[in-house]
């Protein structure tokens, strides 16, 4: 009975030591964290301009869900922008994240390769773009691809046919510019695709990313190869090698080898790339303030720079706090659901 | 007794210690803007520096790259400066938001500004604050691509069918040249909708930009970028259409004020020289872009600010602005002269022809404001997306329009 007791209060005061410990981090994750985020829900319920001091009275008013609903169901401008910025954002997404996955995982396996001499050298040239600053590529970029660039100029050497393109400035979509290939244009295409589906037409849906966003989406696909290699690596130099040993042992070939062991064993490492990748594709917004403030034409229109516009250039704090809000759902769902998918191919 | 007089000695010590701490406690304002360049700076210190001198009242002075948004987030914690600038476009949401102070009969003698300047910052008939300078927008034109195309250089009695004529003289594909940079932005489409009649507003109030003439407007400027012989600053690699103009790459552009420094700077061997904006169907027009100096309305010290807004935009202040410039004009007509002269020596030894910059000045008699309602950045952010598709041709100004239009009736029926 004593003895219990006497190790329920040791018990207590361990707890007490652990919370004394915590408490700097907590109370900065509170200051920092959990109040700015409950601020911002509380704030996507008022209707609260961003400019009149929020503590004098009657700067805001709560307006329910009001902001949610023009977001998402009320047709009109705000509804109208947010779909486009969510396809823009989609689009933007299934193109940077398999991408950098891909060549990530590729350029980690050739680094970790025996044969491999100059081991430092490649890896510091592969992570290099993402320690860089993300303004200081955008500006290169944009010096490169204008439309005099370094990049055309090389391209119209290549091909003497080549009609520069303004890559910082066309607002054509590139599912659309393929489909005019095949002689498929909104007149020649059918009635069906000037159905509206949320305000934008399907032809809109199936624009595919602007010309200027695939810019941009080459650009952060580059910088972030780097620190997605890494991981990588990481998971590569875990893998025992008696397990490949084995294999080969087995007469498996090398491709097998990388196909059925490296891969498979890999999807911890995959799941943590692929997740990082989609909260990062997301919330893109450096990239697009620096180079494009979301023209041409409203295509590089992301949810995170929609927030920044709603919230600074359009004075609607409330809509802006209800967008960013939505935008945290939407990357939890996709989290989910590519959890779902990694779990099953790991069991 | 003795005891008694030093307590007595010592406490009217200490009480005239006091007295003279507090006296001595100076009033202290906080001014918020920003500055271009430490030049720019330099002088606005030495002319706030005058002010302490002249009162006693000391004055901090806060420069902020990203003025709008930092402003912004001071405003909403509430604890903002007493004098700030306010870009017109800003002002209507600012004053929305009530953190601007009334102006009426605080500003010294208002009748020496520009009357269509103090319009600019006067909303259902109150006047906010004085303006701190103005630019208007002119047409800049590239003496040396005139003289190579062989065409006579744009006078103030040019109308549009002039500025098109040229730009397709000027333009050469091979060389890389256009005739007339256009920037896709609403703000650089506006003097030609209210040359050809057009307007945002009706006097009644109603919206009235659909109309046939801004439309024949639109055609007119969308036709630049669609016939080849003009387009937006990308078209050139440039990123706005001062740098197009400076490159030599674009032989017209229409700017503000703002070009002469930055010409000055970055292309002093190009030889160029300024007019009004070409007169459309319904005459001439340009757009006035202009900030004031304006007094928090929540502030300790609102005589002092005042004060201080006064010293910096009366006639003193005003003279002040047009010796040492970098671009804008002063807001009074008493310092013309004086902002002309400036330009005079400064320009010495570049192409610049400095006795055109009195062409900018011409624009103040009839320029309109760079003011849309409260909350009405959807609308500009929506034409300008349709403008640019516009310039490639996907889209024409019937479409833009109608885009337009849409956005703002939803705006205004709000």
């Amino acid at each position: 009975m004593t003895t219990s007791k006497k190790t329920k209060r040791l018990k207590k005061n361990d707890n007490l030591v652990g919370y004394g410990f915590m408490a700097p981090a907590l109370i900065i994750f509170a200051v920092f964290l959990f109040i700015p985020i409950f601020f911002a829900i509380f704030v996507s319920f008022t209707d609260w301009n961003g400019i009149s001091p929020f503590r004098q009275a009657g700067s805001y008013q709560f307006v329910g869900f009001e902001n949610y609903y023009n977001l998402l169901i009320k047709q009109g401008i705000r509804q109208k922008d947010f779909y486009n910025s969510l396809k823009n954002t989609i689009y933007y997404a299934l193109g940077v994240v398999p991408a950098q996955t891909f060549f990530a995982l590729i350029l980690a396996v050739i680094v970790n390769q025996k044969w491999l001499r100059r081991k430092g050298l490649f890896r510091t040239a592969f992570y290099f773009p993402s320690v860089s600053s993300s303004v200081v590529i955008s500006l290169i970029f944009m010096w490169m691809f204008g439309k005099g660039g370094i990049v055309n100029i090389s391209l119209s050497t290549l091909f003497p046919t080549y009609d520069p393109i303004t890559w910082l400035n066309d607002s054509r979509g590139v599912f659309h510019q393929i489909l005019a290939l095949f002689g498929v244009t909104r007149a020649t295409a059918g009635d069906w695709v000037n159905t509206r589906l949320a305000t934008l037409t399907l032809w809109d849906w199936i624009s595919g990313p602007s010309v200027t966003m695939l810019l941009i989406m080459i650009l952060n696909t580059w910088t972030t190869i780097g620190s997605m290699m890494i991981i990588y690596l990481a998971a590569l130099q875990d893998i025992p090698e008696q397990m490949r040993e084995a294999a080969s042992i087995d007469g498996a070939t090398s491709l097998q080898i990388f196909r059925k062991i490296t891969i498979p064993l890999l999807t911890p490492a995959t799941f943590f790339v692929v997740t990082l990748g989609l909260i990062s594709t997301f919330q893109v917004f450096d990239q697009i303030f620096v180079m494009t403030s979301g023209g041409p034409a409203k295509t590089t229109m992301t949810i995170a720079y929609g927030v920044y516009q709603n919230g600074f250039r359009n004075s609607d704090m409330g809509l802006a706090a209800a967008s960013a809000f939505v935008l945290f759902v939407i990357i939890f769902i996709f989290t989910l659901i590519q959890r779902q998918f990694l779990k099953e191919t790991l069991d | 007794m003795k005891k008694q007089r030093l307590i007595t000695l010592m406490l009217s010590l200490l009480i005239t210690l006091a007295s003279t701490t507090f006296a001595q406690d100076t009033i202290k304002l906080t001014v918020a803007g920003w500055s271009s360049s430490p030049e720019e700076q330099a002088f606005l210190d030495e002319q706030l520096a005058a002010f302490t001198q002249a009162t006693g009242i000391e004055v901090e002075f806060n420069a902020s790259p990203d003025y709008a948004t930092t402003q912004q987030t001071a405003f909403a914690s509430g604890d903002y400066a007493n004098v700030f600038y306010i870009d017109s476009s800003k002002l209507p949401d600012w004053v929305a938001a009530g953190v601007v102070a009334d102006g009426t009969g605080k500003i010294e003698n208002p009748d020496g500004i520009y009357p269509a300047l103090l319009d600019v910052f006067t909303i259902d008939g109150t006047t906010y604050c004085p303006p701190k300078d103005y630019a208007t927008m002119g047409l800049e034109y590239n003496k040396d691509l005139f003289d190579a195309a062989g065409i006579d250089y744009p006078t103030n009695d040019w109308t549009w069918d002039d500025l098109r004529a040229a730009a397709e003289a000027l333009t050469d594909e091979e060389a890389g040249i256009i005739g007339l940079v256009t920037p896709p932005n609403l703000e650089r489409f506006m003097p030609f909708m209210y040359q050809a009649g057009g307007a945002l507003f009706g006097e009644d109030g109603n919206f009235v930009f659909n109309s046939d003439a801004t439309r024949q407007a639109l055609e007119f400027y969308i036709g630049f970028a669609q016939d080849g012989i003009g387009g937006p600053p990308s078209t050139v690699d440039a990123g706005w259409g001062g740098e197009a103009f400076a490159s030599g790459r674009a032989a017209m552009a229409m700017e503000g004020n703002w070009m002469i420094n930055f010409m000055l700077q970055n292309a002093p061997d190009i030889n160029w020289g300024v007019t009004e904006l070409p007169a459309g169907p319904a005459g001439k027009s340009t757009m006035a872009f202009s900030v004031c100096y304006g007094v928090a309305a929540d502030n300790d010290y609102p005589e002092e600010s005042w004060q201080l807004v006064n010293f910096l935009t009366g006639e003193e202040g005003a003279a002040y602005v047009g010796e040492t410039t970098f671009g804008s004009a002063p807001a009074r007509p008493s310092a013309e002269q004086i902002y002309i002269d400036t330009w005079i020596p400064r320009s010495e030894g570049t192409g610049f022809d400095a006795a055109s910059v009195a062409n900018f000045l011409n624009g103040a008699e009839y320029a309109k404001p760079w003011v849309l309602p409260v909350g009405f950045q959807s609308f500009v952010d929506t034409f300008n997306g349709a403008l640019e598709q516009g310039f490639q041709g996907s889209v024409d100004a019937a479409y833009i329009l109608d885009e337009a239009s849409l956005v703002a009736e939803e705006l205004l029926a709000e």
